[in-house]
């Protein structure tokens, strides 16, 4: 599998920075309830996403499908079933108003801001900056850092196992089944092998990390050094610009009447 | 000076009976050069954790000793070329050594480096995938991981069981050149690649008892028959099973019968790209037919593409018929896979022979008879209530023959087969697909094995860059020096 991109300055901000910026970031997100600020931050994010990750833009498109799926899941159900006065249609269980139609369209914006701000992080970090990043700025113990590290490099080998496995069922002559109980046997037959030989590999590892006096280490050095950089200023303030000028926004030029969508 | 040792060493895996050793002792001097031979199953690996201290450190294994002399600095270098890195990256993998030596980080870029270079392996930046190598490489890999360690005492527990011919003689001829100046214990059941390393070998009986040591001279004309029963590919083991043995290679005459396979102008893909195209070829009933060739030459390819496991083109007939009116392959041909385990879909042997014939609703009557058969034919019948995955190696690939071959299809498609079995096994592999051939299969296997190509094969199919270059009946293949 080819993942290959290139480097953005997103990639040179310091992981855990990054990583708790967007916690905060979430948390602030949380609380927002003026729908034009919440859709004027989603474009200040949107922004990151398509220009600044460094993925080609055919991938981010395949990436970005889901976003559709989380925006009409999370938002239909409240378009439709959510309270409110003003009414636009009502049809059997069906009610939508003016305000379950704003409420569920922030619902649907928030759960796109979420996931637009997650594959950012995870389209720019390696996993092996964020953990080295982890021990040196937030004391992570190597102990877990290196085990999660090792875990990752499972992943691609399951991917490849999975595709024998496909293979030795169809060869085993069985035929693929429909519905509930093909999807029950499917699971059955696929997770047990490939869990059982993740844990041999994951035993198998671990002893070879121990070979290579990984236990005995009191203290060790690190091959790669994180540290700041202007990058994290620059993404702090980019962060900053983009809130305050969506706040501003919101509050002169806002698309919707509503400033409010909670149902008081 | 002994460098590592035991004394009166008792050790039992739990829920085991029995001790796997008892009073046990072992000694290995400085300098010396150490094979450890043995039946599979006898405890070679369990040994060289001890002598490492891995065992009782890491792996918690109920053990007791008078003495133990673990090595001062030692590195170890595992069997499965994927399961012994933690990290993504070639200088990633090296450095986590590094650091937990506590080189200084400035040093780490010219260690790294330097090691790569005392393997063999130059690449243009050190900053490369780990998943990109070849096996061979990834096993030369982890020995500079371990030349990191600056060890006394290199521990090789069958560091080339899972590597081709090419990466088995990168990876020996490696560790001659680097281990003049080291202690060396090597578990290995392929010998002849290092024989001339060894100045010591050690003899493990079934019951991890050493049955003898000393000098190999004297173990190899004075323990020949325990060799046997343990299944060691001592030099000279072919010359010895054909004295006893001769493969009937004679097919029989069949007539009127459509070959088998017949492909003609035939392409097998991955993905978009052709991997292996065939003008014309044919395979016909009681044919034993080896597919070699160098590694990426489109073997598996073409197996996988008979199979019907991957995207095909071209005219494919299997008995006569158009491959596009076969809906369930299955029916016609049996695939067997490299590594059995994944083979499996039952949770006993006795099921996983029956599984297929149980998809097909057969009376349970039938079933048991037929299955009761196999089990018989390939050894299982005491394993049959066992899980596949307590088998041992070689019973793990016997189930996954029997478990393909029950419903008897008239082709058998198999993958390196004997890949990674001792002696013992493979030849019992080889008499029973034998036997399969005999009674009217055609068989299409993979192998990088000369010596089965030059006793056991009806015919010849040398791939190279994925074309068919040479389709000859075995007598006419030329015999190729045998690797020294």
């Amino acid at each position: 599998m080819d993942f290959s991109h290139q480097e953005t300055w997103l990639h040179h901000i310091n992981p855990s920075l990054k990583l708790l910026i967007l916690v905060v970031l979430f948390i602030q997100i949380l609380m927002i309830h003026n729908i034009n600020f919440l859709l004027n931050e989603l474009i200040g994010m949107l922004i990151l996403y398509l220009f600044f990750t460094g993925h080609p833009s055919k991938r981010l498109v395949l990436i970005s499908l889901p976003f559709l799926l989380i925006f009409l899941t999370s938002s239909t159900s409240m378009i439709f079933f959510g309270k409110g006065e003003t009414t636009w249609l009502h049809w059997g269980l069906v009610h939508i108003t003016e305000e379950s139609f704003t409420r569920g369209l922030h619902l649907g914006f928030r759960g796109i801001v979420f996931a637009v701000l997650g594959v950012v992080f995870a389209l720019t970090t390696r996993p092996v900056f964020l953990f080295y990043s982890l021990m040196q700025q937030l004391k992570l113990k190597p102990k877990f850092a290196y085990s999660f590290m090792a875990a990752v490099r499972l992943l691609p080998l399951m991917a490849e196992e999975m595709q024998t496995l496909n293979h030795a069922l169809k060869v085993r002559g069985v035929q693929r089944k429909k519905g509930i109980t093909g999807f029950y046997h499917k699971l059955k037959s696929y997770s047990i092998p490939l869990l059982s030989q993740s844990i041999r590999r994951a035993h198998r590892i671990a002893v070879a990390m121990e070979a290579k006096r990984f236990s005995e280490a009191k203290s060790r050095t690190y091959y790669y050094r994180l540290g700041f950089s202007k990058y994290d200023g620059l993404f702090l303030i980019y962060l900053l610009g983009v809130t305050m000028l969506a706040y501003y926004m919101a509050v002169h030029f806002p698309y919707f009447s509503t400033t409010d969508v909670r149902y008081l | 000076m002994n460098i590592a040792s035991v004394t009166n060493m008792r050790l039992k895996f739990p829920g085991k009976e029995s001790l796997l050793f008892s009073d046990f002792s072992l000694s290995i001097k400085e300098g010396e050069k150490v094979l450890i031979l043995g039946p599979s199953g006898c405890g070679k690996s369990t040994l060289l954790q001890v002598l490492s201290g891995l065992i009782p450190k890491t792996v918690d294994v109920p053990m007791k000793a008078d003495e133990i002399t673990v090595p001062h600095s030692w590195g170890y270098l595992f069997q499965d070329p994927d399961a012994q890195f933690c990290m993504p990256y070639v200088d990633e993998e090296i450095a986590f050594v590094l650091e937990n030596l506590e080189v200084p980080r400035e040093k780490m870029p010219d260690c790294i480096t330097s090691y790569l270079r005392q393997v063999g392996l130059a690449f243009e930046n050190n900053h490369t995938k780990i998943s990109t190598l070849s096996g061979g490489m990834k096993q030369r890999l982890a020995l500079a991981s371990v030349l990191a360690l600056e060890p006394e005492v290199i521990f090789l527990d069958e560091p080339t069981a899972m590597l081709d011919p090419d990466g088995t003689t990168q990876v020996w001829d490696t560790i001659k050149q680097i281990g003049d100046d080291k202690t060396l214990i090597i578990i290995e059941h392929k010998i002849d690649q290092i024989v001339d390393v060894v100045d010591r070998i050690i003899l493990l009986g079934k019951n991890g008892n050493i049955i003898a040591e000393g000098p190999k001279q004297v173990i190899f004309e004075g323990y020949k028959q325990k060799l046997k029963e343990a299944g060691i590919w001592y030099p000279g083991v072919w010359d010895d099973y054909l004295e006893e043995n001769q493969p009937d290679r004679t097919i029989e005459p069949v007539n009127n019968q459509p070959p088998a396979i017949t492909l003609s102008d035939f392409s097998g893909y991955r993905g978009k790209k052709e991997i292996v195209h065939i003008d014309y070829a044919e395979a016909r009933l009681g044919e034993w037919i080896t597919v070699i060739g160098e590694n990426g030459a489109g073997k598996s390819t073409l197996l996988l593409a008979l199979m019907n496991l991957v995207q095909s083109a071209g005219t494919y007939d299997i008995n006569g018929r158009d491959h596009k009116k076969v809906t369930n392959f299955a029916e016609e041909m049996a695939f067997v896979f490299q590594n059995p385990e994944y083979q499996f879909v039952t949770n006993s042997v006795y099921d996983e022979v029956a599984f297929t014939l149980r998809l097909e609703k057969r009376e349970e009557a039938e079933i048991s008879s037929r299955v009761s058969d196999s089990l018989h034919f390939y050894q299982l019948e005491e394993e049959q209530d066992n899980h596949p995955y307590q088998l041992s190696i070689g019973q793990k690939r016997r189930l996954s023959v029997a478990a393909s071959l029950i419903k008897d299809q008239p082709i058998l498609l198999l993958d390196e087969p004997t890949f990674g079995q001792d002696a013992k096994n493979t030849f019992a592999i080889l008499e029973q697909l034998e036997q399969v051939r005999k009674r009217g299969a055609a068989i299409l296997m993979v192998t990088h094995d000369t010596k089965v190509v030059e006793h056991f094969a009806t015919r010849v199919w040398q791939l190279e860059d994925g074309k068919l270059i040479k389709n000859v009946p075995a007598s006419e293949y030329p015999q190729e020096p045998v690797h020294a």
